[in-house]
């Protein structure tokens, strides 16, 4: 379901002032992204820093406080329900019907989003021979180890070919050779024209993605790509630091939550 | 609303359903073991029993014997209709439990040495004051002939005095079955509504797909009317259990209009499924879900006179159990099944109930409507 011709916007995800409180709590305070369709676009930040109040807001199932979010060129805030067909999300807790098979949470999601029977067929088998679950479709979700959960829910929030993909610490929990393979699954999909926006506590991840910002405290302190932001924090002279390096000196600066 | 997405939803809950046989098997064992503690083991005192006197003899001593009636503390004298036909009506709007019927010349009888006998009916579908009213009454009356024969200084074998008539009225044989089973088929819904499908939604809120549900393009109302298909589908099969097992096993009696039970379950089932989404609304885990509902079911199993009479109940509590929907219905499903009460009979208890279903199920779809959008 990939917009084709001119119509299809440079800019995937551009925020404004983006503000949301809980309450006395504020979570997320005014900040501006903006991601380019195509990037791997990286958000980092530490624990209650807002990452996924704000994920949560661009995809529509959170209504700001205040500021402006379009999304694949719609105002979200107005009319959230434009672009559910066209974005997918993946959630930390892989969100998966665990007393339900394999199968059937791909055909209840395929269901969801409309899918034809011709597409549901095509979908399922890429998905089940991307996530390595041919021979267990009959399987229970809740009875598939952690990289399997981790790849059949990346599978269930993409079946309708979605534009823009946010994936919100896809990797939590997961042991380092399934995170190597999932990350070779972002990059195909990347290379496929999906956009995807991750949020991660890996830095050696990080590396992976086109552009980063770094959000601390409710506001983004740092955004470029891995790159520039290394470049940024180098003293005058001295050798740029790691991202790790890069990343305490931002969130020790701003000071913690 | 798009019907197919709402297909998926209700494919996938029973699909989820039929995984934990464990619920089902639950759901529908409940009603046998209810209908054999509730039909077998159930007694309790009562007192005040809302009484009518209907006085055709209208002398000194049958205001006397009313009087006495009322003082021994088990009859509430609240009506006092002029003719045995009305009692009826009394009787189906569930006025009063029971009846006292002085017959014209009763004194007049006395007065010539004979003994004339005294009507008592009782209201056989409410179990517990129908096998204790006739006990009271035949107290009360012995109590007024003992005290008449000690003022005229005679022997009770002398003086004899009046003699009580026991009537059962509705459900002669008094089988405690015969009026729980209606009230079953209520209270089980209530729980199945209530506690299984608060436990689905908060279910779905702990794994985190309601969260996933709602950035793709289910709508709300979608999903509530998803949600809850497969547990009217569930509650139903329930109601029909109990009533099966009721009529073949316990060979209750149904004199009723399937109808005015319809439309009683009707009402009752949104106040059922607005309770269990109330409760999931508030309710961050399943086990702070099961506390709520617990909170809330015990008052309503207390109070609405599934077990107690509410007639029987301290004033203040009578009032409290106006506020309970099962009150309302279990007064319905009684009426209906035993007396053949009509839509007439029942207006009260239907627009109390009607103004709940619309008050509890409104609050409920709007609130969850709210919530999930956020």
């Amino acid at each position: 379901m990939i917009a084709s011709g001119p119509a299809a916007p440079a800019t995937s995800v551009s925020v404004r002032g983006l503000t949301k409180s809980f309450g006395h709590v504020t979570a997320v305070r005014g900040i501006d992204l903006e991601v380019r369709a195509g990037e791997i676009f990286g958000f980092l930040g530490p624990n209650g820093s807002g990452k996924t109040t704000t994920i949560r807001m661009l995809t529509g199932a959170l209504r700001p406080t205040s500021g402006s979010v379009e999304v694949l060129g719609t105002d979200v805030v107005r009319h959230p329900d434009r672009i559910r067909c066209r974005i997918g999300y993946m959630s930390q807790r892989f969100s998966l019907f665990e007393d339900l098979t394999v199968d059937e949470n791909l055909r209840f999601y395929g269901g969801v989003y409309g899918l034809d029977a011709a597409t549901f067929a095509e979908r399922r088998e890429y998905i089940l021979r991307m996530a390595g679950l041919t021979d267990r479709v009959g399987e229970l979700a809740r009875n598939l180890s952690v990289g399997w959960r981790q790849r059949l829910a990346l599978g269930t929030a993409s079946i309708h070919r979605p534009e823009l993909l946010f994936l919100d610490e896809p990797t939590s929990g997961v042991d380092p050779v399934a995170r190597r393979r999932f990350w070779d699954l972002l990059t195909d999909l990347s290379e496929g024209g999906v956009t995807l926006f991750v949020t991660t506590h890996y830095m050696e991840e990080a590396i992976n993605c086109t552009r980063l910002a770094f959000m601390n405290r409710g506001r983004v302190i740092a955004d470029g790509s891995p790159r520039e932001i290394r470049d940024s924090l180098a003293e005058p002279g001295g050798p740029a630091p790691s991202l790790e390096e890069a990343f305490v000196a931002l969130t020790t600066r701003t000071g913690r939550r | 609303m798009n019907p197919r997405r709402i297909r998926f939803l209700i494919r996938k809950e029973f699909l989820q359903l039929r995984r934990d046989p464990t619920l089902i098997r639950i759901a529908l064992m409940m009603p046998i073991v209810q209908l054999i503690l509730m039909g077998y083991v159930v007694a309790a005192d009562v007192t005040s029993l809302p009484t009518a006197v209907v006085d055709l003899d209208r002398t000194t001593v049958s205001r006397r014997l009313a009087a006495d009636l009322g003082s021994s503390g088990y009859f509430d004298i609240t009506r006092r209709p002029g003719a045995e036909s009305d009692l009826r009506a009394l009787f189906d709007g569930n006025v009063v439990k029971v009846a006292v019927v002085i017959p014209e010349g009763t004194t007049a009888a006395l007065t010539r040495g004979e003994q004339p006998s005294i009507g008592v009916i009782v209201d056989g579908t409410d179990n517990v004051s129908a096998s204790v009213g006739p006990g009271y009454a035949l107290q009360a009356i012995a109590r007024f002939n003992s005290d008449r024969a000690a003022a005229m200084g005679l022997d009770l074998s002398a003086a004899p005095g009046l003699d009580a008539r026991i009537r059962v009225q509705f459900n002669p044989t008094l089988s405690t079955v015969n009026t729980m089973i209606p009230a079953l088929i209520a209270a089980l819904m209530l729980i199945s509504m209530g506690v299984i499908m608060s436990q689905a939604v908060v279910k779905e809120r702990e794994s985190g797909t309601l969260e996933q549900l709602f950035v793709t393009p289910i709508r709300p109302a979608e999903y509530v009317v998803g949600k809850v298909t497969p547990y009217v589908v569930l509650a139903s099969a329930q109601a029909a259990v109990v009533a099966l097992l009721g009529m073949v096993w316990f060979r209750v009696p149904f004199n009723g209009s399937v109808l005015v039970v319809a439309a009683g379950l009707a009402l009752f089932m949104l106040v059922s499924v607005g309770t269990g989404l109330l409760v999931s609304l508030v309710s961050r885990t399943r086990a702070q879900a099961q506390q709520t509902v617990l909170f809330v079911m015990l008052p309503s199993m207390i109070l609405s006179g599934f077990i107690f009479p509410v007639a029987s109940m301290p004033v203040p509590f009578q009032v409290v159990s106006r506020f309970i929907p099962l009150t309302h219905i279990l007064v319905v499903l009684r009426g209906a099944f035993v007396k053949d009460s009509g839509f007439g009979d029942l207006a009260m208890s239907f627009a109390w109930l009607a103004g709940f279903a619309v008050l509890i199920f409104g609050a409920a779809v709007a609130a969850t409507h709210r919530r999930i959008a956020e």
